[in-house]
């Protein structure tokens, strides 16, 4: 069989494409939820452990948050994902969807909060005792001198999180949820042809990547340039 | 107007002020010299309680004001301006927000007030085209009239300073200074740590010597350099002057 049977078998015949395509919403749709609720996670974890840091302050939800970095870091994803979907909500109807963005944000925040305290605690402690100097209180020099400058940079190392989670995401498959992963693989199980359905996955995820690596480019730049000025 | 009583502040139990008792008026300057590891900075700093102080006391307008809560603190410190040896200014802010971020943040002006208030300022330390620029464009006298602009933005009552010439090119010293002795001859109230004998000579009402977590040797001026008795005193302006 040609190269051009195979495709018109593999994508044309039977819609086939559309699993691709449905699965390519799937996978976007996931990463864009997991990725807020990553960073809402991620901001959360990295405040309270920076104050305990630096104030000695809020020890128990710092105690807490080290159990979970330490527990979401130290397990593979897929395992927290199947964890999620046949325990925590094995009784609970919700959507596959659902449970794959409250598993994969959980994941996604361990390392964002990783990422935002480093960038809090980058940031000179000059900055945070002139803001108090000035009679601010500790929420106010986070909010308006702290975290702007930490947040502005680690924006790109927040970007390859991001990229980094549309990948992850591909083992959405182990609890049957349709991403594109999922999409190539049901088109190999019907066809019985594997070359063309997963390298056109690859490519797929690989052009988004391309893409988004390119933005954080931009964007460093960006910023780069701001820093100058 | 600053009443310090029996001030000591240990560092993971090495003594860096061992009882320190001063009191200070309304309108002096008080200028602090002394040898690096004296206390002396740590002590500007406890002043405002940006240490905490390990024992004794601190009366401002004659309320005690080593164990407020954190709300009356931030309200001590409003009425408290400090300028530091590094600047410390808000890199992501521009100069002008970088004046009124504290007083609108802190309701104490509406924002058209602290516009018009950091225009003033910006004309009072020289500089009224850099409204719009960052720290980053600025050089270090600059930012460091700027950092005094910030803090005057406050109405502060007192001004601290910690060696805030410490870290400017020599050509840039003079500035600052120039714009600390307006202040000074303005009639505010200024306790400054630095090693600027000059400053100290012409502006201060009172040198203040420290050593070894204490004031060793303190008199106006005049006497201060012209006949001091202590011979740590003796050995540290043979050294400086």
């Amino acid at each position: 069989m040609g190269f051009a049977d195979s495709f018109r078998q593999n994508f044309i015949e039977a819609d086939r494409w559309s699993y691709l395509w449905n699965g390519l919403c799937t996978t976007l749709l996931i990463t864009f939820f997991a990725v807020i609720l990553g960073l809402i996670l991620g901001f959360l974890v990295a405040i309270i452990r920076s104050t305990y840091l630096r104030t000695h302050k809020l020890l128990i939800p710092d105690l807490i948050c080290r159990l979970y970095l330490t527990v979401i870091r130290g397990t593979p994803v897929v395992v927290q994902l199947l964890i999620i979907y046949f325990v925590i909500f094995a009784t609970v109807p919700v959507s596959k969807t659902f449970v794959a963005v409250v598993a994969f944000g959980i994941n996604s925040g361990a390392y964002v909060a990783e990422i935002v305290r480093g960038g809090i605690m980058s940031i000179d402690v000059g900055q945070l005792e002139a803001g108090r100097s000035l009679g601010l209180n500790y929420t106010q020099t986070m909010r308006y001198i702290i975290l702007p400058q930490a947040f502005k940079n680690v924006l790109p190392a927040l970007a390859n999180e991001c990229i980094v989670l549309l990948k992850e995401t591909s083992v959405a498959g182990y609890i049957a949820i349709e991403d594109l992963t999922k999409g190539g693989d049901i088109i190999r199980s019907q066809t019985f042809s594997a070359f063309l359905p997963l390298l056109a996955v690859a490519a797929i995820y690989l052009f988004m990547v391309v893409i988004l690596t390119k933005l954080v480019g931009i964007l460093e730049r960006r910023l780069a340039a701001n820093d100058r000025r | 107007m600053i009443d310090v009583k029996n001030l000591t502040k240990d560092f993971h139990n090495t003594k860096v002020l061992c009882g320190i008792t001063e009191h200070i008026e309304k309108g002096e300057k008080v200028v602090i010299i002394g040898p690096s590891g004296s206390g002396k900075s740590t002590f500007l700093r406890c002043l405002n309680l940006m240490e905490q102080p390990t024992g004794g006391e601190i009366f401002f307008d004659g309320k005690e004001i080593t164990h407020l809560h954190d709300k009356e603190i931030n309200e001590v410190r409003m009425r408290m301006g400090m300028v530091f040896q590094h600047f410390n200014l808000f890199p992501h802010l521009t100069i002008q927000q970088n004046i009124t971020l504290a007083p609108v943040k802190l309701k104490r002006m509406d924002a058209a007030a602290a516009d018009k208030k950091a225009k003033e300022l910006l004309e009072r330390v020289g500089l009224p085209d850099k409204a719009k620029a960052y720290p980053s464009q600025l050089s270090g006298g600059q930012k460091q009239r700027i950092a005094i602009a910030r803090a005057l933005a406050m109405n502060p009552e007192v001004m601290l300073f910690d060696e805030p010439t410490s870290a400017l090119d020599p050509e840039m010293v003079g500035e600052v200074l120039q714009l600390m002795k307006q202040l000074a001859d303005d009639g505010m109230t200024m306790i400054v740590v630095t090693h600027e004998m000059g400053f100290a000579k012409e502006v201060a009402s009172r040198v203040m010597f420290m050593a070894d977590g204490g004031v060793v040797e303190q008199n106006n001026p005049k006497e201060f350099f012209r006949s001091p008795k202590n011979p740590r005193l003796r050995e540290f302006l043979s050294k400086v002057l």
